[in-house]
């Protein structure tokens, strides 16, 4: 790394941080031209170290500090009918993300009619991607169930495949005595240009890009009696084309895959079951010799429980499971075919963790992972498969501040 | 505890499936088509936990979850806080649309209470 891309880096880290702290000093709600404009932000630091392998920077017997979340926001009313939004993130993750600011969302809602009984609307621009029950959120630590939300589903390695679509979004509530029905349907095209999404698809090595086409999602969640439980589903069909690079090992080939999720979760005053079960099948076609066409079934789920000691006391216990392959679960046929490591193609890991709120704007988490396989690693962290390990330990602390 | 709205909204009930959506910020205009403004007093202030948990039948965090995951995405606002019985009493009779709650006790003659059927 050069000098002056290290002093630029810094001097970019320094305006975010001033932009942040300008940010905080302004009121949460002002009054802006009649309308309210409110301000909000968080700025969440993480501390990451394993007993093998990286996730989230150079973690292996060490300490990393490369995981680390900034997000403003900036929302208005000009009529109750209309919200415009603009949510600006800043997000570094180990070698995933360099953390460089980033428009999280922006977009225009407009609800095209309300009464009791429901209402109805669009919102346009970059929008949430509506994924689970987490996933609008799934920078947000303090709407996380726990640090790490479960990787099985809410991949880091393939964020920015899930995380936005620029297009739009048609909602559809509808208020019953007994519950909410709430239906999305959003239409758009995921960030998937970056490198990130590249090596998170078919690796390293090869040099083209992807070029998504229109991305349909829908999302359908069922809250019961005032949100004691909620049911979910979740259907998304990604189809990308493929670019390739000067002198690529790939041919302009098609990559689709139609992810379900299925959500369940109960909340007691005290306690809360949540459980999301996902399958994954990814087609690739006429990416020539050195990728055969195939189909392969992921396969992913995870059960968590939280218990609420106290209001500012909670902990967690989860075991969260994905296999890239459920017809080779234990990954025998492709270390067999790629003498890469089997362990490679699963992982299965129990975590348990405790969060403490100091205070409504201050959170404090601690985490441990067991994890058997190591599936859900970032190949950009772990470029060297001989070196993996297939059971490894995971320790994380987090603090967020939000205002 | 009660629901209070500003005196002369057209109301005089309200169901607790609305109530639901406009104390979670999903809902926001009153059926005479004026805008809704809500009123909430601190989340561990004992008139919030008994409103949440009482009238709305939902739990203090969860609401405050719903709320985050709105903000957060762009998909709303958080409703306004007030540190007082008095400030949410001079609010709720003074902005029109606006809509709060209060101990049953404390009611004044500037408000209009909503009945939940």
């Amino acid at each position: 790394m050069c000098v002056s891309f290290k002093f630029a880096k810094a001097a970019a880290w320094i305006f975010i941080q001033g932009v942040f702290l300008l940010w905080t000093s302004f009121a949460h709600a002002e009054n802006f031209m009649g309308n309210e404009l409110q301000l909000h932000g968080f700025l969440t630091q993480g501390v990451v170290t394993t007993s093998d392998n990286n996730f989230l920077g150079q973690s292996n017997k060490k300490a990393s500090t490369d995981f680390r979340e900034l997000g403003v926001n900036a929302s208005l009313r000009p009529t109750s009918d209309v919200q415009v939004s603009v949510g600006i993130l800043s997000h570094k993750a180990g070698k995933t993300d360099n953390g460089q600011a980033r428009l999280d969302y922006g977009l225009i809602d407009w609800t095209v009619s309300s009464s009791e009984r429901g209402r109805g609307g669009i919102r346009l621009g970059r929008v949430k991607n509506p994924y689970g029950l987490y996933n609008k959120t799934r920078d947000v630590a303090f709407t996380r169930p726990s640090i790490l939300l479960p990787q099985s589903i809410y991949f880091e390695r393939t964020r920015n495949l899930t995380v936005a679509a620029d297009g739009a979004e048609l909602y559809l509530d509808r208020y019953y005595e007994d519950g909410s029905l709430f239906v999305t349907f959003a239409l758009g095209k995921p960030q998937i240009g970056s490198e990130a999404a590249k090596v998170a698809l078919i690796g390293l090595t090869p040099n083209g890009r992807f070029e998504s086409n229109l991305t349909p999602i829908l999302n359908v969640i069922y809250e019961g009696d005032g949100g004691k439980y909620r049911l979910g589903f979740t259907a998304v069909k990604i189809d990308t084309n493929y670019n390739p690079g000067a002198r690529d090992v790939l041919q302009a080939g098609r990559l689709t895959s139609t992810h379900k999720i299925f959500s369940a979760q109960y909340n007691a005053e005290h306690w809360s079951l949540t459980s999301e079960y996902a399958l994954r099948p990814i087609t690739v076609q006429r990416f020539g010799p050195n990728a055969p066409d195939s189909t392969t079934h992921g396969q992913s789920y995870y059960a968590q429980g939280s218990y609420r000691l106290t209001p500012k006391w909670e902990a967690l216990l989860r075991y969260d499971v994905m296999f890239t392959d459920k017809d080779d679960r234990d990954g025998k046929a492709f270390a067999a075919a790629t003498h890469r490591p089997g362990f490679s193609r699963f992982s299965k890991d129990w975590t348990a963790g405790m969060r403490f709120d100091v205070t409504p704007q201050l959170m404090l988490r601690a985490e441990y992972h067991r994890v058997n396989g190591t599936g859900y690693l970032p190949i950009q962290d772990n470029p060297n498969s001989s070196t993996l390990v297939q059971r490894w330990d995971m320790f994380m602390l987090l603090a967020s501040f939000r205002f | 505890m009660v629901v209070i709205a500003f005196p002369s909204t057209s109301e005089k009930t309200i169901s607790r499936s609305s109530l639901r959506a406009i104390f979670g910020m999903r809902l926001s205009k009153w059926p005479a088509d004026t805008p809704v403004k809500v009123f909430v007093m601190k989340d561990d202030a004992p008139e919030h936990n008994a409103f949440s948990k009482i009238l709305l039948q939902v739990f203090p965090h969860q609401l405050r979850l719903a709320w985050d995951r709105q903000v957060f995405s762009g998909q709303g606002q958080y409703p306004e806080q007030v540190a007082s019985t008095q400030e949410m009493l001079f609010k709720i009779a003074s902005i029109p649309g606006a809509i709060g709650y209060i101990k049953s006790s404390e009611v004044t003659k500037n408000v209009r209470i909503l009945q939940i059927r």
